[in-house]
């Protein structure tokens, strides 16, 4: 009996990708050992190098976003400082950084932005910060009322999944972004004082609701989808004979069955999500200076790429490589759930 | 004048982070950044100078010649928007008033020399007026054989409906400074009298025409400088049989060398010449190229690049109102070729920092908020060391009685803001924490110099509170008494060299009321007791003095708005054109001096 390992050894040395997927069944009779589907998907998802070098680097970037109080501390420069106001010589006579490539120095590691003199470490630091964290959490809102959207118009049908499928159908029709622009200085007038400053959590609020108010669709008609083709299933149909309640057969039954579309479409949502955000803050309706903010590096950035275009460098470089990694991650974890669709 | 127009760069849209990645490269820096840029104070004297008066001898034309001016072709002008008018009496905003010394004449109007010293002289009339009654009735009496462009002749019935038609309430942009000075301060004088449309004339104890070549003007109380005044593009004339009211807006009838050949509205504009206008009556306007095309809808932006890039039209182009935009300057101001295609010169706004004096009662926060005026950034976030200078005082260099020297916030030593004594002064006051509203307008320069100054105020201890407001209705907003708001930043320049146009309409406690132009609510008995008493003396010189002494008053003693920053004008011109210079009067290239070398 111990020639099957030899010959898995030697087709393993040689083996890609595909030729991956039945040496987890060459192991099964041997040791008997049943696996979740969960394991099967880490398995899958361990080998596939483009996979782990994304997550490694999508899991940097929210490593720094949240650590950025830290690292400034420890670089010793914050992003709310106009170093260029207390300093004069650090900027020239057009208010653009007086060094050689934005003014990049052994003080000011990335440079330093125009108008203000702010370190760009430090600011992009905190920039990302603001963007991972407002995307994030309208991501999690988009999923979750994705998901319960989805469920109730999938499972109930019928009239429930008539009317909600016209919710679905007219929050569609919106234009997304022409909304969001018209929408914000609204919600920011309703809520705020009129001698007062809009406080940066009304804002942030204000972006993480109206993204999360207008992205949701999608995610919630392909979970009404999978959940129709479920409900049918010899399982359910037993769960429902055996005298389970709605609940339990949604939670115990279809939600299972539901988490790969869930983990799948989320980390697709999240990279467009801070795209969206960025794009917000740079026509100008979402964050505004001081608040440091990834879309308004590029508004800036933007007006001056002639005369400093350094200061694009850092900021735009950074949000490539995370969007880039972040989709590729996506590619990979559909793939480890879902060996079969292949590319 | 208020500034109405943005000196806003638009924001460009567009520019994806990969696009721009391969644009991004390693970029020099220029380490001088304490070399003095732009036009300096020195230059802008001639400007602060008082404008000397004319003789008859100073009114006859031709102007004389400029130095290698050629007759012919077409100066392209690129502007940003239409012309919000073109009839003369709605004429406030620098864009028209350009193009009103090409199109139309008033009874004054001023010439300068090559070192730019200005003097009022008649344009329609014979001299700039003579004055009788201590300086209440002044005389005017018109030029021979001045004609509009239909071959009308102009005469004094003409000039006396011009003014009169001011007061229809059809006519709301204008100055109102002869109306008043006939008829009332205030809304007076539209009580006073409706216009001339429904055929009555102001009554002759005001105005008065003895003869078809005379006019004069009996005023409420004696004023020295009418002839200043009757040289704004408003007092242009509007001939009695050709008026179309409403309708004058469109097709307005032209007495200067150009007259309008199409108007598209809000898209071009094009001027060929008059046929009727005699260079030998006019003392300033020289009318080298045939004729002028106009097009709108060029951001400043645009109009930069297709100068510089100096090709087809653009070689014989010239700007009106628009500046250098500030993403060009390091680039232009380091070709030294195209260095000679510009001109620079100082603007007559000074922008300040306007505290509600209503809800800032506290002088002591007013200076400290003053001292710590990051004043150099500010002005450099509009257009660089090009765009403006640190402002020392309320007084603009240009204006007549401007003391270098007099630097109450110590902004020479202290470009950035004294923090320390700011911070100080706050104490005393016991005001740290205080709750103050600053007021922005919502564009990308103003939302910049925002942030700088409220990164300082807040340094010192205040607590302040941003608001914006929206751009286009910015001055309305400010302009209203209750406008619920501490801070804001206001731009203010003088109508003609003097103070008179700098001091009252800024610092009248009188003048308190919705629209009006003391922004920071100043009333002191003091000021406006000085303000009614300078007025009146009839020496510019010592009106000047006056002033001076006036502003230091106001600085030191109340102290109703930190000076912030002088604008500068920085402006490109087609490598064809000749005759380019800074023309004092219009604060922009001289329109009555270009010529076309090709």
């Amino acid at each position: 009996m111990t020639s099957p390992i030899e010959i898995e050894g030697a087709v393993t040395s040689s083996a890609l990708d595909k030729e991956g997927a039945p040496q987890g069944d060459a192991k099964e009779p041997k040791k008997l050992e049943g696996r979740s589907p969960g394991q099967l998907m880490w398995r899958r998802f361990k080998r596939d190098k483009t996979g782990i070098i994304s997550a490694f680097v999508v899991l940097f970037f929210f490593l720094i976003a949240a650590l950025a109080p830290v690292i400034t501390k420890l670089y010793g420069k914050d992003p709310y400082t106009f170093y260029g106001q207390d300093d004069p010589t650090l900027l020239n006579e057009f208010n653009l950084p007086a060094g050689p490539n934005g003014g990049m120095s052994p003080e000011h590691w990335f440079g330093i932005d125009p108008n203000y003199g702010r370190d760009v470490l430090a600011y992009l630091l905190y920039g990302m910060r603001t963007s991972l964290g407002t995307a994030l959490l309208a991501t999690i809102g988009m999923v979750f009322i994705g998901i319960v959207i989805g469920l109730t118009a999938g499972y109930f049908g019928g009239k429930i999944d008539y009317w909600l499928g016209r919710l679905i159908d007219f929050m569609l029709a919106l234009p997304n972004q022409l909304f969001m622009v018209a929408a914000m200085p609204v919600i920011v007038t309703v809520f705020v004082a009129p001698d007062e400053e809009t406080p940066t959590i009304v804002r942030f609020l204000a972006i993480t609701g109206v993204m999360w108010l207008l992205t949701w669709m999608s995610l919630a008609r392909l979970i009404r989808a999978v959940t129709l083709s479920l409900r049918e299933r010899e399982f359910v149909e037993a769960a429902k004979v055996a005298g389970a309640s709605p609940w339990r057969i949604i939670r115990k039954e279809l939600l299972p069955n539901l988490v790969t579309p869930i983990i799948v479409q989320g980390t697709y949502l999240l990279p467009s999500t801070i795209l969206s955000v960025a794009f917000l803050s740079f026509v100008g309706v979402g964050y505004q200076d001081p608040t440091p903010d990834w879309g308004l590096m590029f508004a800036t950035a933007a007006n001056i790429y002639e005369q400093d275009p350094t200061y694009m460098f850092f900021p735009g470089v950074a949000m490539v490589v995370f969007v880039v990694a972040f989709n590729l991650l996506g590619d990979s974890v559909r793939d480890a759930f879902d060996p079969k669709t292949g590319r | 004048m208020s500034i109405l127009r943005s000196r806003t760069a638009q924001a460009t849209v567009a520019a994806a982070a990969v696009g721009a990645l391969a644009l991004t490269g390693c970029s020099s820096g220029s380490k001088d950044s304490n070399k003095p840029a732009g036009k300096s104070q020195e230059e802008a004297k001639a400007q602060a100078k008082p404008v000397a008066m004319g003789t008859a001898q100073d009114s006859v034309g031709p102007a004389k010649p400029v130095a290698g001016a050629k007759k012919g072709g077409t100066v392209q002008v690129y502007q940003e928007a239409d012309f919000s008018h073109l009839d003369p009496g709605q004429i406030y905003v620098s864009d028209a008033g350009m193009l009103s010394k090409l199109l139309y004449r008033g009874l004054t109007t001023y010439t300068e020399n090559e070192k730019g010293d200005q003097t009022v002289v008649g344009d329609l009339a014979t001299d700039p007026g003579k004055s009788s009654d201590g300086g209440k009735t002044w005389t005017f009496t018109l030029k021979d054989g001045i004609k509009d462009q239909n071959g009308h002749v102009i005469t004094s019935a003409d000039i006396r409906h011009s003014i009169e038609r001011l007061y229809d309430p059809f006519l709301t942009d204008g100055p109102t400074y002869i109306q008043q000075w006939l008829s009332g301060a205030g809304t007076k004088y539209r009580e006073a009298y409706k216009g001339p449309y429904k055929g009555k004339h102001l009554p002759k104890t005001v105005l008065d025409t003895p003869d078809d070549k005379t006019i004069t003007f009996h005023f409420l109380e004696a004023h020295t400088d009418v002839p200043q005044a009757l040289a704004m593009a408003a007092y242009s004339v509007v001939p009695e049989k050709t008026d179309t009211k409403q309708k004058y807006d469109q097709s307005p009838v032209a007495t200067g060398p150009y007259k309008v050949a199409s108007y598209k509205s809000g898209k071009s504009l094009s001027l060929v010449r008059n046929d009727n206008w005699d260079e030998k009556t006019d003392p300033l306007r020289h009318a080298y190229v045939d004729g002028w095309n106009i097009e709108f809808n060029h951001d400043k932006a645009d109009q930069t690049k297709t100068i510089l890039a100096d090709r087809g039209d653009a070689k014989n182009a010239i700007m009106f109102t628009g500046q250098v935009d500030a993403t060009q300057l390091q680039k232009i101001t380091s070709d030294k070729a195209v260095m000679k295609r510009t001109i620079q010169g100082y603007a007559p706004y000074v922008w300040q920092l306007n505290f509600n004096m209503d809800r800032v009662k506290d002088k002591k926060i007013r200076d400290a908020i003053s001292l710590a005026m990051p004043a150099t950034s500010v002005a450099r976030a509009d257009g660089g060391a090009y765009g403006g200078d640190a402002a020392t005082s309320l007084m603009s260099p240009t204006t007549p009685g401007y003391d270098a020297k007099y630097d109450p916030f110590n902004r020479a030593k202290k470009p950035n803001g004294d923090i320390e004594a700011a911070k100080k002064l706050i104490k005393e006051a016991g005001a740290e924490g205080k709750k103050l509203v600053y007021a922005y307008a919502n564009t990308p320069v103003r939302t910049t110099q925002a942030n700088l100054i409220i990164n300082n105020l807040e340094k010192i201890g205040l607590d302040i509170q941003k608001k914006e407001v929206d751009q286009a209705t910015w001055y309305e907003q400010m302009g209203k008494v209750k406008n619920g708001f501490d801070l804001y930043m206001t731009g203010w320049g003088q109508d003609w060299a003097d103070g008179n146009t700098v001091f009252p309409p800024s610092f009248d406690g009188a003048q308190i009321q919705d629209g009006a132009s003391n922004y920071s609510h100043t009333n002191d008995e003091h000021v406006n007791s000085e303000l009614g008493r300078i007025q009146k003396i009839a020496d510019a010189d010592q009106r000047a003095s006056e002033y001076a002494k006036l502003s230091k008053y106001i600085s030191e003693k109340i102290n109703p708005a930190a000076p912030i920053y002088y604008t500068k004008v920085f402006q490109i011109a087609g490598s064809n054109v000749g005759g380019l210079r800074y023309g004092q009067v219009v604060s922009y290239t001289d329109p009555t001096t270009i010529y076309l070398k090709k």
